[in-house]
């Protein structure tokens, strides 16, 4: 047992509760200062992952592993939580109380996020689980004067717990036919047993949990109204955050516990990820919101990550993890503008962004890179993410697949576009300029340029992402 | 005399569990679906016992104080959270909680 594989949480966690014990001490028109010392311990943090000399292996009987994988996604929850947190100094004005709970509660959601890297246990997968989804029902209805928050709260809250208990129940039974709850346990099973009808039973109670985290068809209902009541630092959370972290689950489940029925998920995975991309982008085409149609275009990203889950290979999981890391800057690029133009604009709807070149051409532009960059447009990261996760499907003669997500992509450009014209070819409703603080033009030059970097220059992001997959393929 | 086996305690599991799930999918008051949500995580913490008993093992006994806690937090927030829509709608109907479409 080594309690150095835990350091980086234990570091978060202990962020978290400074931020809280800072918070008792803090004037009222000072809490954007436990922002910066927020954003500035998780920076700190997200170095010492690098120089710190991070120990790799598993520990705890088995109910923790830390290994390439789980430093990947780590370090990504941490890029991910930095810039929600940047965003969210930006956000404060609109929180009228509890401003230091709101950045406690993310730094929690994001030690949540951290654990579910390195799951190799039911139980521990449901603890990490529900540390993410109890700090975000909080955030989700933060704003608690607003009736939208709290419908999405309540919303997000009942369709939250139902999932739980679907994964709950899926738990009991695998635990029910193998006697364990360790991944390792149930390979074994599998393997010397094959998949009893109990077991399999449980298995699908389970994918339909981490259905519900990553957003993919049938369990997306949730979405839309979430992602447009909750505030709109929480809602990029969710999108990056809460998307990378069901991701992390399940790429541990399916190549941990599931390995020796790989044939059965790679066919219904597939299935998932075809009808999720066809749902996210067509339903998104008459969207009028922007954060809406963000949410929908978030269950369609959802569905072509499952391609590269889908695909079953070492490159395919690069094509995943690469994706993730791209999708972390594109759309929280697309959401720090929609923090931007909060104070400017009463409401979030696609009219109001008309014009909006006109207004701040470095908004529209930032916009523009994160739209272009998700629609899969070169020379954008989100271009090179989707090639790779298509080839990805390609390689495994899986054309029908393929199609699909070439018709998703088409699909995704008439709405994202539709965006860009608004922003550039339409008569603003007011000519006012939009004032954008220095900390927020600094944080979308770097996201922007982040955006452009991974696209151009996708050399070595490529080869880290791919050299992560093989070893944890192996 | 009836002995009591592993699946009788799995048929009142299933029982609570779908009694459960159909309050969640009938009832309209957001206070009554999230008590058909506790029952639901019952049913799973019952069918936990049970096979934990049967299996001769603790996981299942211990798993079932993890998710008694996890469900505490859960229904302090989640009644939080519903008292808070209620002062604002002064309903807790969630047939009427429309204020967002397309």
């Amino acid at each position: 047992m080594n309690l150095s594989l835990l350091k980086l949480e234990i570091a978060t966690a202990g962020l978290a509760m400074l931020v809280l014990m800072l918070d008792v001490f803090t004037r009222r028109d000072d809490k954007r200062f436990l922002g910066a010392i927020s954003a500035a311990g998780l920076t700190a943090i997200l170095a010492w992952s690098f120089w710190g000399g991070m120990v790799e292996g598993a520990g705890f009987h088995g109910m923790w592993i830390n290994d390439a994988l789980a430093l990947f996604f780590k370090r990504l929850f941490l890029i991910a939580t930095i810039l929600v947190t940047v965003m969210s100094v930006g956000f404060a004005g609109k929180i009228e109380s509890g401003v230091g709970e709101f950045f406690a509660l993310i730094l929690f959601a994001c030690t949540g996020m951290m654990l579910t890297a390195s799951v190799s246990d039911f139980v521990m997968l449901f603890v990490a689980l529900e540390l993410v989804t109890v700090s975000f029902y909080i955030l989700t209805s933060f704003l608690r004067r607003q009736v939208a928050s709290l419908e999405a709260g309540v919303k997000y809250l009942i369709l939250g717990a139902l999932s739980s208990a679907f994964l709950v129940y899926g738990i009991t039974f695998i635990y029910g036919a193998t006697n364990t709850t360790s991944f390792a346990g149930l390979a074994e099973f599998l393997s010397a047993k094959g998949a009893t009808g109990l077991v399999l039973l449980g298995v699908l109670l389970v994918l339909a949990g981490l259905g519900f985290k990553v957003a993919s068809v049938p369990f997306q209902i949730w979405v839309p109204d979430v992602y447009q009541g909750a505030p709109s630092p929480v809602t990029a959370f969710l999108a990056v955050g809460s998307k990378a972290a069901g991701f992390a689950l399940l790429l541990r489940l399916l190549y941990g516990g599931l390995l020796p029925m790989k044939a059965t998920w790679v066919a219904l995975i597939a299935v998932l990820a075809a009808v999720t991309i066809l749902y996210g982008n067509l339903a998104a085409i008459p969207q009028k919101n922007i954060k809406r149609l963000l949410g929908y275009s978030s269950i369609s990203h959802a569905g072509f990550l499952l391609l590269g889950v889908a695909a079953a290979t070492a490159f395919g999981t690069g094509a995943v993890l690469f994706y993730l890391f791209a999708y972390v800057f594109t759309t929280l690029g697309a959401f720090l503008v929609i923090v931007c133009l909060a104070h400017a604009t009463a409401d979030d709807e696609i009219a109001s962004y008309a014009g909006l070149a006109r207004r701040s051409p470095l908004l529209a532009a930032a916009m523009t890179v994160a739209l272009v960059s998700l629609a899969g447009v070169p020379p954008m990261a989100g271009f090179f993410a989707k090639f790779l996760v298509l080839s990805a499907v390609i390689g495994q003669q899986l054309w029908w697949l393929a199609a699909v997500g070439a018709v998703g992509v088409v699909a995704s450009l008439y709405y994202y576009l539709g965006v860009v014209k608004a922003m550039y070819w339409q008569e603003p409703r007011d000519e006012g300029a939009i004032a954008v603080s220095l900390p927020m033009k600094a944080t979308l030059w770097c996201v922007m340029g982040a955006t452009l970097l991974i696209g151009v220059y996708q050399g070595p992001f490529v080869a880290w992402a791919f050299d992560v997959a093989g070893r944890f393929m192996k | 005399m009836i002995p009591v086996v592993l699946q009788h305690y799995l048929v009142v599991s299933a029982v609570l569990f779908s009694l459960g799930l159909a309050g969640v999918i009938i009832r309209r008051n957001a206070l009554v679906i999230f008590m058909s949500l506790e029952l639901m995580l019952n049913a799973a913490n019952l069918a936990l016992v049970a096979f934990s008993r049967y299996n001769g093992n603790l996981h299942g006994q211990v798993f079932v104080f993890f998710i008694i806690t996890v469900a505490a937090a859960e229904v302090a927030v989640g009644l939080a959270i519903i008292v808070a829509l209620f002062r604002r709608r002064k309903t807790v109907n969630v047939d009427e909680l429309t204020s967002m479409r397309l």
